[in-house]
């Protein structure tokens, strides 16, 4: 077997993750890449006598170092120097792609072209030659149609082919006497530095040197050749160098499109003309609000049956359990302590699946981006890019992503209010409580108390950004430039893969993180031995004994403020925590029935508890992840500060406000 | 002739879905006064966008703009979205039922959603058969 790697390299939105999952089916692995927290993901295919392993790049508009994933897609192409990389290029949109093909050629790797989209290319009626594009780049260009497959078998051979047997190209551009001789010099100083040029194509760094590039700057540092470099740069203007020869690729670009594209006759697509409307100025946000109250909608009353017969299954499981087994104690720690804290936890995975469905559903149609362009105004308006919105609503799922997404967020400060308010966005994790605890409490209106908590969490987040904007982090926010992908209609195949991928890990957390907190809290709500299962007297009533004079303002008994402490391992652990603590490990809605019967517990307690639960301290994962991404305990310690202060203030004002409204429920 | 029907269309379900949503929404406080029209704010608030939508289109229409058009068929479009939530939803509510042995009537899964989805998508239908094929020029200019 001969291993050949292919790195996968592409605008965003270009289909690129479509034609990866379609390529190496479930063959893969997702990690990060080494040292930031960019998602990576490598897949494995054996053809034709060889293995071929697949790297999925971030998606990327250029290979400039201006964000992390512009860094990690070229820094890999460079050190790991893939086979072949094969470059993902939208048809629909030719000409911003190439731009990035002419940055690839000139890291001298072997390159190959999938011309995808093709089919909606031609639904325009745009026809592109794709033996004259291959002709005049001198790359391989093969038609593909990711969503369906089409193309796949050919993409793979002349990869293949084109890693075992191609020459190197150079370049496709070049960019005119002038800064032609500047890089000739430069190569030459370069050149001298025989590691530089083991390492990097020095045309290359040159060229980088020359645009000013950061990332290209530092890796002459600590050259023998650097003060000649920098000799050579102080005496440029590298702002204008690296505007002239943006605009040499759009020119070489330019001279190449007429010649193999045949532009179609030009009407409205069906993306525009849903666009026209889901993009209008006024109705925009309504009917974005309307599309997300119908997740909410469809997550908490499809999601019902589902959820009934998985309560109805957890009830015979523990009953037959508490039957087989003998001594009390490992009867209540199965019944209460697992599967009343697990089960209690298990039974909200229709739920989750449901949003995730929906959530995918509208991120492969390409509406979440539309989403993040009416949000731009507001955003804007409070002192954030609208790309900011992006990371709020991958927060939707779960705040680690989101926050993880703020890195293609260019401006420091922006990226720094993005993740500070991201903890405010309720991620998937506090859904079991609010159902929990809106479909205990609120019956029929429960779906439009989760839809509110949502609301409250992105006003939340939004006024929170407005804060800190004219606070601790003044400033201007960069302007937002997005591309809208066309509409496309997913394939049940790929939306199903989608919400797996994301719910999985839900599931995952319940046998690990969960379990570890439900057994916990059991321990604490049985010992010291001989005392009353739960009660105050155990080690969990001491402890809630003590906790409690800080949430007694908000109408929390100790019970809840243990569920609160141990909900900073994950949220979800407040409903395993109460599903322990309240013993209701044997009948299927027990939990939501002990939680009516208590008397301390009303609907107004039961919403305060829902907003502190929406607000109060991110999980500790998302705490770490804070760290990691703002680069300080101090950013941190102030997000779980401050979101505490917020979440006891804003419960004490919902609990004292809403009995007016519920009638003193 | 095919833009005055649709712009037709899109007025008279554009009036009844804005006049049912506003009829859902008002039941919250007065409680509900019309069969078939329960009280709820969200589900009102729904209606009211899809009635915004096709009244816009109708509008349009009436002036001559032909992007009516693509707000017509975008209310309809939503209209049929949001009328299969409310199918999904009662189809679920008949299902707890069943698992929990609960009363359901059919008369729970009749909303204004539901029932003015199958007018839009009706009219869709006719509106596709009746279809030559005709496409809305790009407008650059358009805000």
């Amino acid at each position: 077997m001969i291993g050949i790697r292919i790195a996968l390299a592409g605008n965003p939105n270009v289909g690129k993750t479509t034609l990866f999952n379609a390529l190496t089916g479930s063959r893969q692995h997702v990690g990060n890449w080494p040292g930031v927290t960019v998602e990576k993901k490598t897949g494995r295919i054996n053809r034709n006598g060889h293995t071929i392993e697949v790297i999925d790049l971030p998606g990327t508009y250029s290979l400039t170092a201006y964000s992390a994933d512009e860094v990690v897609a070229r820094d890999y192409i460079l050190e790991e120097k893939p086979d072949v990389v094969v470059q993902v290029v939208d048809a629909t949109h030719l000409e911003r792609n190439l731009y990035l093909t002419t940055q690839i050629t000139e890291l001298e790797v072997p390159v190959v072209i999938a011309l995808n989209m093709v089919d909606e290319a031609e639904a325009t009626g745009c026809t592109i030659d794709r033996e004259r594009l291959s002709s005049l780049l001198e790359i391989p260009v093969v038609r593909t149609v990711g969503t369906r497959g089409e193309g796949l078998d050919d993409l793979l051979d002349a990869a293949v082919r084109e890693a075992k047997t191609s020459p190197h190209h150079e370049h496709i551009v070049g960019y005119g006497n002038e800064i032609e001789a500047m890089i000739a010099s430069l190569v030459g100083v370069l050149a001298a530095d025989k590691d530089l040029g083991d390492r990097y194509p020095l045309r290359w760094l040159a060229a980088r040197l020359l645009e000013g590039d950061e990332n290209a700057l530092a890796k002459v540092k600590e050259s023998p050749v650097s003060s000649r470099v920098q000799d050579i740069l102080s005496g440029t203007d590298l702002d204008e160098y690296e505007a002239a020869m943006a605009d040499r690729r759009y020119d070489v670009i330019a001279a190449v499109l007429p010649q193999v594209r045949t532009a179609g006759a030009r009407s409205m697509n069906v993306s525009e003309m849903i666009d026209r409307v889901v993009t209008d100025r006024y109705l925009g946000i309504p009917i974005f609000l309307a599309l997300m109250w119908g997740a909410f909608e469809l997550t908490f009353v499809v999601a019902a049956p589902f959820v009934a017969l998985i309560e109805a299954g957890l009830a015979w499981l523990s009953a037959a359990v508490a039957g087989w087994l003998g001594p009390a104690w490992l009867a209540s720690l199965v019944g209460d302590g697992i599967i009343g804290g697990v089960g209690s936890v298990l039974v909200f995975v229709p739920n989750i699946f449901i949003l995730f469905l929906f959530l995918s559903f509208l991120e492969d149609t390409g509406y979440l981006a539309r989403a993040a362009f009416i949000m731009d105004r507001l955003m804007y308006a409070i002192g954030l890019p609208g790309k900011a919105f992006i990371p709020m609503l991958i927060g939707f799922g779960c705040n680690v992503p989101g926050i993880m997404a703020a890195r293609t967020i260019e401006g420091e400060k922006d990226r720094l209010i993005t993740i500070l308010v991201n903890p405010f966005i309720s991620c998937s994790a506090r859904l079991p409580v609010y159902i929990l605890f809106a479909g205990a409490f609120f019956g029929a209106a429960a779906g439009a108390v989760v839809f509110f908590l949502y609301v409250l969490g992105i006003s939340t987040a939004i006024g929170s950004a407005k804060l800190f904007r004219h606070t601790i982090l003044p400033g201007e926010s960069s302007p937002f430039i997005m591309e809208m992908p066309p509409y496309r209609l997913p394939t049940v195949g790929t939306s199903l893969l989608h919400t797996w991928s994301r719910g999985a890990m839900y599931v995952r957390k319940a046998g690990t993180i969960i379990l570890a907190g439900a057994l916990v809290v059991w321990c604490l709500a049985s010992f010291p031995f001989g005392v009353e299962y739960g009660s105050s007297e155990s080690l969990a009533g001491s402890l809630g004994r003590l906790l409690e004079p800080l949430v007694a303002p908000l109408g929390f008994d100790w019970k809840i403020a243990v569920a609160l402490l141990f909900g900073l391992v994950a949220k979800e652990v407040v409903v395993g925590s109460l599903g322990v603590l309240y013993g209701t490990g044997e009948e299927g809605d027990a939990l939501s029935t002990a939680l009516l019967a208590d008397p301390g517990l009303s609907a107004a307690t039961a919403l305060a508890l829902m907003v502190f639960v929406l607000l109060y301290a991110p999980c500790l994962a998302t705490i770490a992840t804070i760290r990691k991404e703002a680069g300080s305990w101090r950013w941190a310690g102030f997000s779980v500060a401050y979101g505490l202060v917020l979440a006891w203030t804003l419960s004490l004002i919902v609990g004292r406000i809403a009995p007016f409204f519920l009638g003193g429920a | 002739m095919k833009n005055v029907i649709q712009g037709v269309f899109g007025a008279v379900l554009g009036a009844l879905y804005t006049g049912f949503g506003a009829l859902q929404i008002v039941a919250v406080f007065t409680g509900p006064a019309v069969p078939f029209v329960p009280a709820s704010v969200f589900w009102g608030f729904v209606l009211l966008v899809i009635g915004a939508v096709l009244l816009r289109g109708a509008r349009n229409l009436s002036r001559g703009l032909d992007d009516g058009i693509v707000f017509v068929n975008v209310g309809i479009l939503l209209s049929v979205a949001f009328g299969a939530i409310a199918l999904l939803a009662a189809g679920a509510g008949a299902l707890e039922a069943a698992i929990a042995g609960e009363a359901w009537s059919v008369a729970d899964a009749i909303t204004p959603a539901a029932y003015l989805a199958v007018i839009g998508a009706a009219g869709s239908s006719r509106g596709a058969e009746g279809s030559s094929g005709g496409s809305v020029q790009h407008d650059a200019t358009h805000p």
